[in-house]
């Protein structure tokens, strides 16, 4: 479904991502897992291009998206994406959040766009908020909001940066309850996350990050239980599981 | 001095023989649509040269239009107001072989030197906006312009309505100046009134008192927006 070749990215003389070469397929839950800095979030937004490669390609529906002339915004309606920060719009009430952008780009109607994200919300328990605007909902509710957002754009795919790493910790079990049942039904899903519970649970596929590499990749029992790479013991060691 | 005498004249041409209806339906006329179309003008040109000013400058286009913006904002930031309306009065006008009444040249001149204000206030503005609200739209394959206009700009308009709203205010006031191209705003009006009798005394005071009503004004309206806009931050 996406296959991401030789992808370097370097913010001037540093260099976050070496030579990453992965594919990532149709119903795979990846779990990007790893010390901080070692390049998680920067390889999922090279996905879909919110930082732009310094090399290598993604190839995503037959298309490189690294490549300038490809028309993004018409692939990044395919990619859903959920942000550590939520950033949800705060000029706009939560139904407007998820309706602005599949009726503005003509995927649905007002109506049919209203109607989608209601029966979104209501799945998220969040349909008494759908008139409200961000500022009054709390951290969980944030972000169960954003992921409806990314949803009602019927999205091929999913990332997810770090979705629980701002939220008080009574709300982190609402939100991944959120992406599991997202898991089940079959979503593809690239998730950087601190959750290792969440990672054994849901993942099909963890990679670990470090030095901007892949180091380490396979099932959860491989990877938590029998870790090969040094640095991912050290790292797994200090993780509380 | 005798202050009943100068009010008795001003009374008599003033009130008695309506010298109020000129100062109102032609000199308050005048400025507010010098300065209510100028700041309009500005806000629209101003908004465009601010978001020109932010835009990522990898490509060849943007970088064009900046240093393009740059020249504009230097010009109008960097000459006094009264000469840029000479020089569009005087200089421009017959050198492009047009002619446009003094009202109509007044309201473009604000609206162009305005509009190089505005861009500065606008591109503070559109930094305020936390840069993760760009994302999300551009996340969702909305375009870059897409989401300045529908997200970020609202959103940096109300941190800066306070700001525009001086910005207005200064407009206000910078109309007296437009009867260097002989444009009849307040002031000419209540300069009229003091020539009949060459008693300028209480015409000026009045005038004044006008021009401070005036600004009371606005800023009330700007505080009654301001509230109305904030409704998003917490209901």
């Amino acid at each position: 479904m996406i296959e991401i070749k030789n992808l370097c990215k370097s913010f001037g003389d540093n260099q976050v991502l070496c030579d990453i070469t992965e594919t990532i397929n149709e119903g795979d839950k990846v779990v990007v897992i790893g010390p901080s800095g070692g390049g998680k979030s920067t390889f999922l937004r090279c996905i879909n291009c919110m930082e732009d490669p310094t090399s290598g390609s993604i190839i995503f529906e037959g298309e490189d998206l690294a490549d300038m002339k490809v028309d993004i915004n018409r692939h990044r309606q395919n990619i859903g994406m959920v942000f550590q920060q939520f950033n949800l719009f705060n000029n706009k009430t939560v139904l407007e959040n998820i309706t602005l952008a599949p009726v503005h780009l003509k995927k649905m109607t007002l109506e049919e766009a209203k109607a989608k994200g209601m029966e979104l919300l209501a799945r998220v328990g969040l349909e008494d908020k759908a008139d409200v605007y961000p500022s009054t909902l709390s951290g969980g509710q944030k972000q169960r909001a954003a992921i409806v957002r990314a949803l009602a754009m019927n999205p091929k795919v999913m990332l997810f940066d770090e979705p629980t790493s701002a939220l008080d910790p009574e709300m982190v079990g609402e939100v991944l309850e959120v992406m599991k049942q997202l898991a089940d039904e079959g979503m593809t899903m690239v998730v950087v996350t601190h959750e290792m519970g969440f990672a054994k649970e849901v993942g099909s596929r963890i990679f670990f990050m470090d030095g901007g590499k892949i180091t380490e990749q396979g099932t959860p029992d491989e990877v938590f239980n029998h870790p090969k790479n040094e640095r991912l013991k050290e790292f797994l060691s200090k993780v509380i599981m | 001095m005798n202050f009943a005498a100068k009010f008795d004249v001003f009374w008599e041409l003033f009130i008695e023989r309506g010298g109020w209806k000129r100062v109102l339906s032609v000199g308050l006329v005048n400025t507010l649509l010098i300065a209510v179309i100028g700041l309009l003008i500005g806000i629209v040109l101003g908004t465009l040269i601010g978001a020109v000013k932010v835009m990522p400058k990898y490509k060849l286009l943007p970088r064009i239009l900046d240093k393009i913006c740059t020249v504009y904002v230097g010009f109008f930031r960097g000459t006094p107001l009264v000469v840029q309306l000479l020089i569009a009065y005087y200089v421009l006008w017959p050198l492009m072989g047009i002619s446009i009444p003094p009202l109509e040249t007044s309201i473009i001149v604000f609206g162009l030197n305005s509009a190089a204000y505005v861009s500065e206030i606008m591109r503070g503005g559109i930094l305020s906006v936390d840069p993760g609200q760009m994302e999300a739209g551009r996340a969702l394959g909305l375009s870059y312009g897409t989401t300045m206009l529908k997200i970020v700009i609202p959103q940096a308009v109300k941190n800066i309505l306070p700001t525009l709203g001086n910005e207005f205010i200064a407009l206000i006031k910078d109309t007296s100046v437009v009867s260097f191209v002989a444009a009849t705003d307040l002031y000419k009006t209540f300069t009229e009134i003091g020539n009949v009798r060459y008693e300028y005394f209480m015409p000026y005071l009045a005038m004044a008192l006008m021009y401070m009503i005036l600004v009371l004004l606005i800023s009330w309206g700007i505080k009654v927006m301001e509230r109305s806009l904030r409704k998003s931050d917490r209901n």
